[in-house]
């Protein structure tokens, strides 16, 4: 077992893990932050997503001891305290971009990341930069409206 | 037909309630769940798609730090009552058990069940295992094993012929088939799988002294679980609650109690510990269940201007090994509806289900729909043959509304559909006849392979089997005016919290936000339906609706009482009852509900404390919703990629509760679609090795795959109150043959023809030559 | 699905990380961006005693324009490819296909080292690296240090003459001159997907290099096609040469005769690409 400390959504995070622990499982089990999901743990689905210094990653790739002394962002993390919903989780609920909302921690991660590097993609940036994140229940009409969305209410 | 007038509710594209838990995160899941001294569990499964177990080396593994038991079919099976569903409890199947015993028959079927503190630990275990196997051959074409000679799939069965339905064949009718004007076609469906993104899994805990059994399970029917496992573990089933709160996805493939979750219950049931099991993906794909794997070879004979005079339709489901569900009931419906929404005087079919040393075929959104694949395909390929465009053939074909009530030939009575209507409504919505032209344009300038495809079917809704054609709901008004509903359902994605609200709302005359419901959960609910079979709007709308008309004639009857006014001059509006033209005599609904709890000295003489009513609708035995489907795709002719251009959805689901979740309802069932149509294969080797056991090679469509989807909305009333018809399953229905089509009409263009699926590279090119 | 487990390491410096292989041997492996390496460990299709993360090892995960050369350290993320302008403007060939790669999330973490030291058939920095005639560096205790050529260093699927105690330390990408001209082009599935069948170029003058991946278990070079495409060949002809000798291994994705259809349009359209760029600079 090794030590692992790291900032999550804000709060510094302690723990003793087992090398091979993924940061997912940290996340879900040490931090009991269990917004983050996993549906392949082999590195395909997406919905594993959370931003390590700012950046998309699949989780389910990294081992938590590679996070250490990293600042981690969970879809928890993602809103207001109160529950307020941010621009881009928001623009999900008004475009209906989620149905079972298993999927959907790790879209709205990713939106959230790509429109921080890309703020007013096109129709077909948006499509590329998501094609690594599955949806099985929208057939991602509604998520590409909420991207849109999203954008749109930025400028 | 006219739409109907949107409510205040009903009718208005609501922002669901779910959405704010499972946007932040705090959805709650089955892996979700932590319950204290809880186990984690894995499967070693076989490698072998048939042979004999000659012995299992378990010492290893239980030896393992942090194991807690190492289970097989000696500690398990014996304990075992009975895995069939309840729907199939007199009907023979597959002779199911927990583990494998004695012998394996399909790739991935669990033999071993380890039991440990994590899962890191447990697949540690699993590595540990020794099985020795000695393989046999084993069946895998499905259209071979019935052939003589061939090996038997269930020893304790005499044959691999699981069921088999047949009319006869009326003697005019097989003049017609025999005939001049008699076209012969073979259609495939290859196997897929339905991939919900959540796996299955289950936390099962059992408390010895008292004898409960608790379980969190990602299902779409808790009271089908509760029952089963009160079946398997022999826990009486009063004492057996299962809640399945956040479910993701499910598309039929937990409908069902499934062969591992029963196995883990048992398991927990012997162990009396707290037991966890969540499917891997790579589980998911090998061994949870299949589908679409069918095989139809059809007749259409046709008079000398393209009409319809007979059909017969010869079909073949592989069952792999141990269905989930009923093995042939949905070929029945293959056989039923082959004719789907066109005129014929004569029909006849045969279908069969088939074991194969295979996984499991089970339920995928819409069982049945093989019929509209066969016979959309069958129409494309009939009309090219005879040199008229298939969208002329289908006018000339299809039951115009004039027509219904129409009785098919296989004698079921429809009616209450539009598919006139929508074939012409998608038609206008893609532009047909310009799509023709830019097509012979593209060719003759560039080259180029353009197709158009339709896919044009009428859906039976609401499920005839006991207990799918029924739900009870439970509306109870509490002290404050709100109300909470209770259902029997298992909501996983169509956002039942939502539009069941909605309903209540509407019918009462109160807010949106007054209302929550409760459901996906058996200790809390009213034995239901589960969701699953298009069954929702109008089976569970319907009870709400009328456990809400009792519960608001007790209202207005209150409210008669204290304004002293006839009940018949009341209404209510925005959570107020009124005397109808004199605002100012009202009371709150609010009020009302108080009186009723905690003033009941104030209600009529005679009158029952409180305000709720319970109340149970059961469907008609038919209700058929309807689509047509239309798709434009670009064949590249040197790459064999097929891409999707254009896509349009005309439907007709009656009076929609909620517009926005009944397009993302056809969206995703579209997209499945074209998913399963030209990426997704589900890959059997002659061994019966599986090829495409993780999501590298198992390929859903992506954001990248699939065009914005066009919709048009016709609404035909329906046979029930509320005028809905049921859809969840109808987007999954109509986009294979319109996708498929789409490409033969491409490929028709340069005389190359496809006749299997999916139309990857190698299939497209191989057309080409 | 867990990976099985194993000790883990995290040095700092290049020596650290090639005591530690020289200690392990086959045993040990290489942990960088982690996204083909972390798949594999979790279906426990391969599994190691130790993993050897040199994420943190600061003397590897920068590049820098040295002259003629564009020098990346073997950590250097592949976004970072994508992303500056100086990349772009040096080795545009990379800049064109790191976009390639998977999709952005895998492009986060994955690394320029890690890519071409797994050297998975189709992917396109072994191609990259072929077409432009890179160099990579290799490490091993004791500071030694080798210089292999792109065209020597791939040599079976995931395999390359690294040793079993030797680290990827960098590549070198020769910056070639101005007005060359360079196309990459691949077919997939899906998009981010392995492609089916791809080709890179780079074309300036008289001198043409061109590299299919996707189709062998190494990239492959075309002398012939490059020849033609030198002596101003028409492009269907380039492309017949290009294809003529391959034998790919097809699997559920294609076959290997789509692979090869695949293969040879592509040729023709990166050709048809270069030489329309190079006609254009005059």
């Amino acid at each position: 077992m090794l030590p692992v400390e790291m900032i999550v959504n804000g709060t510094r995070r302690n723990g003793r893990v087992d090398p091979r622990k993924t940061l997912a499982d940290f996340l879900r089990e040490d931090c009991t932050l269990t917004g983050t999901h996993l549906g392949c743990e082999h590195g395909v689905c997406g919905a594993c997503t959370v931003l390590v210094d700012g950046e998309a990653v699949r989780s389910c790739l990294l081992f938590a001891v590679q996070a250490g002394g990293s600042e981690v962002t969970t879809i928890e993390g993602l809103g207001g305290p109160d529950g307020e919903l941010s621009a881009v989780q928001d623009a999900f609920r008004q475009e209906h971009g989620l149905q079972c909302g298993f999927c959907t921690p790790g879209f709205v991660v990713s939106v959230t990341a790509l429109l921080h590097d890309n703020p007013a993609p096109a129709e077909q940036e948006i499509r590329e930069a998501l094609s690594g994140n599955l949806c099985r229940c929208t057939g991602y009409q509604g998520i590409v409206r909420a991207v849109q969305r999203a954008a749109e209410a930025a400028r | 037909m006219s739409a109907s007038t949107a409510g205040r509710f009903v009718g208005q594209s609501v922002k669901r309630r779910e959405d704010p838990r499972l946007l932040t995160g705090h959805g709650r899941y089955v892996d979700d769940v932590m319950r204290p001294g809880m186990l984690h569990c894995t499967f070693v499964r076989s490698d072998v798609a048939r042979g004999r177990i000659v012995g299992i080396e378990t010492e290893a593994a239980k030896d393992l730090d942090g194991v807690v038991a190492v289970l097989t079919a000696s500690d398990l099976n014996p304990h075992a009552g009975t895995m069939q569903p309840t729907m199939l409890l007199t009907t023979p199947g597959a002779p199911l058990r927990p583990l494998a015993d004695g012998d394996v028959r399909f790739v991935g079927e669990p033999i071993v069940l380890i039991v440990a503190e994590s899962r890191y630990v447990a697949e540690d275990a699993a590595e540990l295992v020794e099985v020795d196997i000695e393989s046999e051959p084993p069946v895998i074409d499905v259209e071979h094993a019935l052939d003589v000679g061939v090996a038997v799939v269930h020893p304790e069965l005499d044959t691999n012929l699981g069921a088999e339905m047949a009319f006869p064949i009326a003697p005019e009718l097989a003049a017609l088939l025999d005939g001049d004007n008699a076209i012969r076609r073979t259609f495939r469906q290859h196997r897929h799988t339905p991939v919900p993104m959540e796996t299955r899994g289950i936390v099962v805990e059992y408390e010895p002294a008292g004898g409960v059994l608790e379980a969190w399970m990602s299902t779409q029917n808790p009271h089908e679980a509760k029952q089963a496992i009160a079946r398997v573990t022999g826990v009486p089933s009063h004492l057996v609650r299962v809640q399945g709160h956040d479910v993701g996805g499910g598309f039929g493939q937990k409908f069902f109690t499934p062969r591992e979750e029963l196995t883990v219950a048992l398991a927990a049931r012997r162990l009396g510990r707290t037991l966890k099991w969540i499917e891997d993906r790579r589980e998911n794909l090998i061994a949870s269940n299949h589908a679409r794997a069918d095989v139809a070879h059809c007749t259409f004979a046709l008079d000398a201007d393209g009409r319809l005079l007979g059909t017969y339709i010869d079909h073949l489901e592989d069952a792999g090994s141990f269905p989930i569900g009923a093995t042939g009931g949905a070929g029945a419906l293959v056989g039923l509806l082959f004719t789907g929404p066109y005129k014929c005087p004569q029909a006849s079919l045969r279908t069969r289900a088939v074991w194969t040393n295979t996984c499991g075929r089970g339920a995928y959104r819409g069982p049945w729909m093989f019929e509209t694949v066969a016979r959309e395909q069958m129409v494309d390929a009939v009309a090219r043959e005879i040199g008229m465009d298939p969208l002329e053939w289908r006018r000339r074909n299809v039951v115009p509304t004039s027509e219904l009530p129409y009785t098919l030939p296989t004698g079921l009575p429809l009616d209450m559909v539009s598919p006139s209507e929508t074939l012409e409504q998608a038609a206008e919505i893609i532009a047909y006849d310009e799509f023709r032209a830019e097509q012979a344009r593209a060719f003759a300038e560039d080259g180029r392979l353009l197709g158009i495809g339709l896919g044009l079917y009428v859906e039976p809704s609401t499920g005839m089997m006991d207990p799918m054609g029924t739900e009870t709901a439970v509306v109870r008004v509490d002290p404050n005016g709100q109300v909470t509903v209770s259902l029997g359902t298992g909501s996983h994605g169509q956002g039942i919290e939502t539009t069941m609200a909605q309903v209540v709302a509407e019918e009462l005359g109160i807010d949106f936000d007054d209302v929550t419901v409760v459901q996906g959960d058996s200790a809390v609910t009213t034995f239901g339906r589960g969701t699953g079979g298009s069954g929702t709007a109008v089976i569970a709308g319907n009870s709400c609706r009328s456990a809400c008309a009792v519960v608001r004639a007790k209202a207005i009857e209150i409210a008669a009482h204290l304004l002293e006014a006839a009940p018949d001059d009341l209404d209510i509006v925005d959570g107020q009852i009124a005397v109808r033209g004199t605002p100012s005599r009202a009371v709150a609904w609010s009020e009302v509900a108080r009186i009723a709890h905690l003033e009941t000295a104030r209600l009529p003489e005679g009158m029952e404390v409180g305000l709720e009513a319970t109340a149970t609708f059961k469907a008609p035995p038919f209700s058929w919703s309807n689509a047509c489907h239309a798709c434009a795709v670009e064949v590249d002719r040197a790459t064999g990629v097929v891409t999707v251009l254009r896509y349009v959805v005309s439907e007709d689901c009656g009076v929609m509760i909620n517009p926005m979740i009944v397009e993302g309802q056809v969206a995703g069932g579209v997209v499945q679609g074209i998913g399963g149509t030209l990426y997704e294969h589900f890959v059997y080797d002659d061994e019966g090795n599986p090829l495409t056991t993780t999501f590298m090679d198992y390929l859903l469509p992506t954001t990248t795959e699939v065009p914005t989807i066009e919709y048009g909305h016709v609404e035909t009333p329906a046979p029930t109150p509320g005028g809905h018809k049921g859809m969840g399953e109808g987007g999954a229905i109509g986009s294979p043959p319109a996708v498929f089509n789409a490409v033969a009409d491409a490929l028709a263009i340069v005389g190359a023809t496809i006749d299997h699926t999916p139309l990857s590279p190698d299939v497209v090119l191989g057309a080409l030559g | 699905m867990k990976p099985a487990p194993f000790e883990y390491h995290a040095p700092e410096t290049i020596e650290e990380v090639c005591s530690l292989l020289a200690e392990f041997g086959d045993d040990a492996k290489v942990l960088a961006g982690g996204q083909s390496l972390v798949p594999m460990l979790a279906l426990r299709l391969t599994r190691f005693e130790h993993l050897i993360d040199v994420n943190r090892v600061p003397a590897l995960s920068s590049w820098r324009r040295e002259n003629g050369t564009l020098v990346v350290g073997a950590t250097t993320r592949q976004r970072s490819m994508e992303r500056d302008a100086a990349v772009a403007d040096a080795v545009p060939l990379l800049a064109q296909a790191t976009p390639l790669i998977g999709h952005f999330q895998i492009r986060n973490r994955g690394t320029v080292g890690g890519s071409l030291a797994h050297a998975d058939p189709a992917s396109e920095y072994p191609a990259v690296a072929v077409a432009l005639g890179a160099e990579l560096e290799i490490a091993a205790a004791g500071g030694r240090q080798r210089r292999v050529a792109a065209d020597d260093f791939f040599v079976g699927t995931w395999t390359t003459v690294i040793a079993a105690d030797e680290l990827l330390v960098g590549a070198r990408f020769p910056v070639w001159p101005a007005g060359s001209a360079f196309a990459i082009e691949e077919v997939a599935r899906r998009h981010g997907d392995f492609a089916l069948a791809g080709v890179a170029c780079a074309f300036v003058g008289e001198r043409a290099r061109i590299a299919l991946f996707g189709v062998g278990p190494a990239p492959v070079r075309a002398p012939d096609a490059e020849a033609a495409l030198a002596q101003g060949a028409d492009p269907a002809e380039v492309a017949a040469l290009a294809v003529r000798d391959l034998d790919p291994s097809g699997d559920v994705h294609a076959s290997s005769a789509t692979r090869v259809r695949i293969a040879r349009h592509l040729v023709e359209r990166v050709v048809t690409r270069v030489q329309e760029d190079l006609r254009a600079a005059g």
